[in-house]
C-alpha cells in the first residue's frame, strides 16, 4: 500500500499528465480560452484567445480582461464576476491593436481554486452577416413598395403594365420583361414589353397555340413558377420546339410566373389564368435567385390586384356612363320642363298683367278672398277708392281693410259665399275722402276641382247716382202723382156735376162730350194710381205686413168687389173656395185677385164665364183666375208681366187698361215668395195663376 | 137723411168748392170751408160741425198737425174726422187709422158721392 505522500504524488503526476493531453487540444480549439483570477486579470490563454486580444501569451499575462472591454461593459462584467454565478453573453471586444469584435462569451467560475473559465467564440462575422441580409431585405421591400407604388399611381391597366415590366426590368437588370396575355382560344400575345436595345423585341407577338398548350395554362392558374436558368438544360425538361421558339430571340434563361385573375363573383374560388410575367436573360445563363422569384411573384399579384380594379373601374365606368345618359335624360327632360314652365309663367304672367291691366281701368273694386277671408287679389280701384293699395291689401282680412263701419254687414254675405252660395247686396261704404257711397256687392264662391269653396270672387260696384237717379225718380213720380190727384179731383167731381143737369140741360152732342171728359177722367185716375202703386213696390217702401189669413175669405172678397163689374160685362163670376191658410198681406193679395178677375172680365165675351179656383199644393196655395176669352199668343205669356205690354194696345185701351196691372201683381206675389205666370189655349181662354206660401 | 153740417178744410179753393157743390146737390148738407188748419180749427170751434174732411197734404199746418191739435182742444175733440188724401196706399192707410181719425178718402173722389161715402164711414 502506497504513502499518502506517494499517494498525492501519484494524483499530481496524474493530473499533470492529463493536461499534458488537453494542452494541445485546448491550445488549437476554434474558441478562445482564457483563465482569469478573482481580481479578473487573466493568468492562462490559449492561442485562439491571443489572437482575439492581439496579444502574445507573455504580454497577456497578469493582463486584466475588463481593458478590452469597453467602459459600459466593463463595470457589468466586474459584476457579474463578483456574483460568482455561470454567466453567458455577449462582448464586445477590443483587441490591442484597435479591432472590435462581438463575441459571444460562457463564463464558468471556480473551475479551479481561484481561477475562472472565461470561453469567448469570434460571432463578428455572424453579425455582419446578419446585418447584411437585413439591409438587403429592407431594401427589397423597400424596391417593393416603390415598384407597387409606382403600379397603384395608375388606374390605367396599359400604364400599369408597362411600369411593372419597365420596374422588374431595371430591378432584376434582366435584358428583356414582359407580360403576355393569353386569350380564351388558347393563343396569346405580349401586350407590355421592356427590352435592352440590343436584343429584339417581341411585343405584340401573337405566340402560337403549341408553345403554350392547354396543359401548361392549367399549371399555371394554379400558381407554378417557371425558373430556367438555362433553356438549352434538358434538366429543366423544355420541349425541343419551344428550346427552338425561344432561341429565336435569344433567350438563355428564362423566369415566368403567372397573373391569375380572381373573379369576384365566380361561384368556384378557381382562379384563371390571365397572363404570364416572363424576365428574360439573352446574354448568358442566369441561375435566378429566391429574390428575384418573389420580386416577379409578388408583382404579378399586384397586376392581378390592378386587373380586378381595372375591372371594377371599367365596371364604374359602365355604370358612371350609363348614369351620366340618365341624368342627362334627366337633365334634358328638366330643361324642358323648365323651359316649358317658363313659357307658361311668362304666358301666366303676361295674362295676369293683362288681367290685371284689364281689372285696373275697371271703375269697380274687383277682388279674390281665400277661405280665410284674406285678399288674394285686388285691382288699383282700392287705391283709389280707399286709398289702400293692392300690394298693401294683398294678404289682409277683410275686417281689417272695411273697418267696424261696414265690416259688420258684409260678415253674414261672406259667410254665404264661403258656404258655396253667390251672393248679392247692397251696402254703404266710407270712401278715403270720407264719401258715403252706395255700392253693390256680388260674390261668386270659387270652387276647386273636389268642389271645395277656395274662396270667392267679389265685384263691388258705386251705385250711389243710381240710387240717387231712383229716389229723384221715385220722389218726382210720388210728387207729380199727388200733385196731380188735387186738380182731378176738382175735375171729376165738377163734370159729375155737369152731368147730373142740376145747373143746366145740355144738349145730346155736350152730354155726349162730357161723358168723353167723364171716362178719360176716370181713367187717367186709374193711371195714376198704377203708377204710384208700382214705384211704391219698386222702391221697396211697401212693407208687406204677413198675417194668418184664409185664402177662401180672400177668394170671396174679391170676388164679391168683382161682381158690379162682372154683372157690367154680362159675365158669370164663379168662385169655388177652399179653406186654407196663407202667411200673407191680404190687402195685397186682395188687390192681385181684383186685378187679375178685373182683366178677365173685361176681356172675356158676354155670356162667358170667369172662374176664380184654389189648389192647395204640398207648401202654397194655388190662386187660378181662368176666362174664356181669345187667349194670349204664346210668345207673349212672358212679357205681359212687364210695363205696358198688353197684347193688344188699342184694344186694353178700349177695356180702360192701364197696361201696370200684372206688373203690379207681379210684384205683390214676388214680394210674399210666391210665382205667377200665365197659360193660354188661343180661342178657348186663359189662365192666370200664382202661388202664395200656406202657414206651416 | 138728417141735414148735417160740414166742413171742408183743404187750401185748394177748387176742391172746396166741388165738395160744397158736390155735397149740397147730392144730399142739401151745409158746407163751411177753411184754406188753412189754422182757419179750420177756429171754424169747427165757432160753428161745431158734425163732420170735418180734412185735407193731408197743406202748406204750413199739414192735415196730421191739423188733427193733432183738433185733438187737443176738448170741444172740438169728439167731431169725427175723416182724412182726404192723395196717399191712397195701404200702409198710409193704417197710419191714418192709427192716428184715431174716423175714416180716410182718397183723392180723387166724386164729390157726389161723398154724402153717401161719410154716411157709411160714420154709420149715419
Amino acid at each position: 500500500m502506497p504513502k499518502p505522500s506517494q499517494q498525492l504524488s501519484a494524483k499530481t503526476h496524474q493530473r499533470q499528465n492529463q493536461k499534458r493531453q488537453l494542452q494541445p487540444l485546448l491550445e488549437n480549439l476554434h474558441d478562445a480560452i482564457a483563465l482569469i483570477n478573482n481580481q479578473g486579470n487573466l493568468i492562462d490563454v490559449n492561442k485562439r484567445a491571443c489572437q482575439l486580444f492581439g496579444l502574445s501569451r507573455r504580454a497577456l499575462m497578469k493582463r486584466s480582461f475588463s481593458s478590452f472591454l469597453t467602459a459600459f461593459e466593463r463595470e457589468s462584467f466586474a459584476q457579474s464576476l463578483r456574483s460568482g454565478q455561470s454567466l453567458i453573453g455577449e462582448l464586445c471586444l477590443c483587441s490591442a491593436d484597435r479591432v472590435q469584435r462581438e463575441v459571444e462569451y460562457s463564463l464558468t467560475p471556480n473551475i479551479l481554486l481561484d481561477s475562472h473559465l472565461l470561453l469567448l467564440r469570434d460571432i463578428s462575422q455572424r453579425k455582419a452577416d446578419m446585418a447584411a441580409e437585413l439591409r438587403r431585405q429592407r431594401q427589397r421591400i423597400e424596391l417593393f413598395s416603390e415598384v407597387t407604388l409606382k403600379i397603384r399611381q395608375s388606374l390605367q391597366l396599359k400604364e400599369i403594365l408597362h411600369t411593372t415590366v419597365t420596374e422588374v426590368q431595371r430591378i432584376l437588370q434582366a435584358d428583356r420583361v414582359l407580360i403576355y396575355q393569353v386569350f380564351a382560344n388558347g393563343t396569346g400575345k405580349t401586350i407590355s414589353e421592356a427590352v435592352l436595345p440590343d436584343y429584339p423585341t417581341i411585343l405584340d407577338l401573337e405566340f402560337p397555340e403549341e408553345v403554350f398548350p392547354e396543359t401548361y395554362q392549367q399549371l399555371y392558374a394554379q400558381g407554378r413558377v417557371r425558373a430556367i436558368a438555362d433553356v438549352q438544360d434538358s434538366t429543366f425538361g423544355l420541349a425541343d420546339c419551344l428550346v427552338e421558339f425561344v432561341e429565336q430571340f435569344q433567350i438563355k434563361a428564362k423566369l415566368i410566373v403567372p397573373i391569375v385573375q380572381v373573379h369576384p363573383q365566380a361561384l368556384s374560388d378557381q382562379n384563371q389564368l390571365w397572363g404570364l410575367l416572363i424576365a428574360h436573360q439573352c446574354s448568358s445563363p442566369r441561375h435566378w435567385v429566391e429574390f428575384e422569384l418573389e420580386l416577379m411573384q409578388q408583382l404579378a399579384d399586384q397586376i392581378s390586384i390592378a386587373l380586378a380594379q381595372a375591372q371594377f373601374l371599367e365596371h364604374l365606368e359602365e355604370v358612371v356612363e350609363t348614369r351620366t345618359a340618365e341624368l342627362q335624360e334627366v337633365n334634358r327632360s328638366l330643361q324642358q320642363e323648365i323651359t316649358d314652365r317658363k313659357q307658361i309663367e311668362a304666358a301666366l304672367q303676361q295674362s295676369e298683367e293683362q288681367l290685371r291691366l284689364i281689372t285696373n281701368a275697371m271703375p269697380v273694386l274687383i277682388a279674390y278672398v281665400d277661405d280665410q277671408q284674406r285678399y288674394r287679389f285686388n285691382n288699383k280701384a282700392y287705391d283709389d277708392w280707399l286709398g289702400q293699395s293692392p300690394d298693401a291689401i294683398y294678404g289682409s282680412h277683410l275686417a281689417q281693410v272695411w273697418g267696424v263701419d261696414c265690416y259688420p254687414q258684409m260678415q253674414p254675405q261672406i259667410e254665404a259665399a264661403l258656404s258655396g252660395q253667390v251672393v248679392a247686396y247692397e251696402n254703404e261704404i266710407v270712401l278715403k275722402n270720407g264719401n258715403r257711397r252706395s255700392v253693390d256687392i256680388t260674390y261668386i264662391p270659387h270652387r276647386d276641382d273636389q268642389q271645395l269653396v277656395k274662396g270667392f270672387f267679389a265685384l263691388t260696384s258705386d251705385i250711389s247716382d243710381r240710387k240717387a237717379i231712383e229716389r229723384m225718380k221715385d220722389e218726382f213720380i210720388s210728387v207729380v202723382s199727388h200733385e196731380l190727384r188735387t186738380p182731378l179731383t176738382s175735375l171729376h167731381s165738377a163734370l159729375k156735376i155737369l152731368a147730373t143737369g142740376r145747373l143746366g140741360t145740355l144738349s145730346n152732342e155736350g152730354q155726349q162730350m162730357l161723358a168723353i171728359a167723364d171716362d178719360s177722367t176716370e181713367r187717367l185716375v186709374r193711371l195714376i194710381n198704377s203708377v204710384l202703386d208700382l214705384q211704391r213696390i219698386e222702391s221697396g217702401q211697401v212693407i208687406i205686413d204677413r198675417q194668418i189669413c184664409d185664402a177662401a175669405n180672400l177668394a170671396i172678397q174679391a170676388a164679391e168687389a168683382m161682381q158690379a163689374l162682372a154683372q157690367q160685362h154680362g159675365v158669370s163670376l164663379v168662385t169655388q173656395p177652399q179653406s186654407v191658410s196663407i202667411w200673407a198681406d191680404a190687402d195685397y193679395i186682395l188687390q192681385a185677385l181684383t186685378n187679375l178677375l178685373s182683366n178677365a172680365i173685361k176681356f172675356s165675351p158676354q155670356g162667358k164665364t170667369v172662374w176664380l179656383t184654389l189648389e192647395q199644393g204640398q207648401s202654397e196655395v194655388i190662386f187660378r183666375v181662368r176666362d174664356e176669352g181669345q187667349g194670349i199668343p204664346a210668345d207673349q205669356l212672358e212679357r205681359i208681366f212687364e210695363r205696358f205690354q198688353q197684347v193688344d194696345s188699342s184694344d186694353s185701351r178700349k177695356k180702360g187698361g192701364t197696361g201696370l196691372g200684372l206688373t203690379i201683381c207681379r210684384k205683390i206675389i214676388e214680394q210674399h215668395n210666391g210665382r205667377i205666370w200665365a197659360e193660354s189655349f188661343p180661342k178657348y181662354g186663359s189662365i192666370f195663376s200664382f202661388t202664395v206660401p200656406v202657414l206651416e | 137723411m138728417l141735414s148735417k153740417r160740414v166742413l171742408i178744410i183743404d187750401d185748394e179753393e177748387t176742391i172746396q168748392t166741388v165738395v160744397q157743390f158736390g155735397i149740397k146737390l147730392a144730399a142739401g148738407w151745409e158746407v163751411l170751408t177753411a184754406s188753412s188748419g189754422l182757419k179750420g180749427i177756429e171754424t169747427a170751434q165757432a160753428e161745431q160741425p158734425d163732420v170735418i174732411l180734412l185735407d193731408v197734404m197743406m202748406p204750413d199746418m199739414d192735415g196730421i198737425a191739423t188733427f193733432k191739435e183738433l185733438q187737443a182742444h176738448p170741444e172740438v175733440q169728439k167731431i169725427p174726422v175723416i182724412l182726404l188724401t192723395a196717399k191712397a196706399q195701404t200702409a198710409e192707410r193704417r197710419q191714418f187709422n192709427d192716428l184715431g181719425v174716423s175714416g180716410v178718402i182718397t183723392k180723387p173722389f166724386n164729390s157726389l158721392d161723398l154724402p153717401e161715402q161719410i154716411s157709411r164711414i160714420l154709420h149715419w
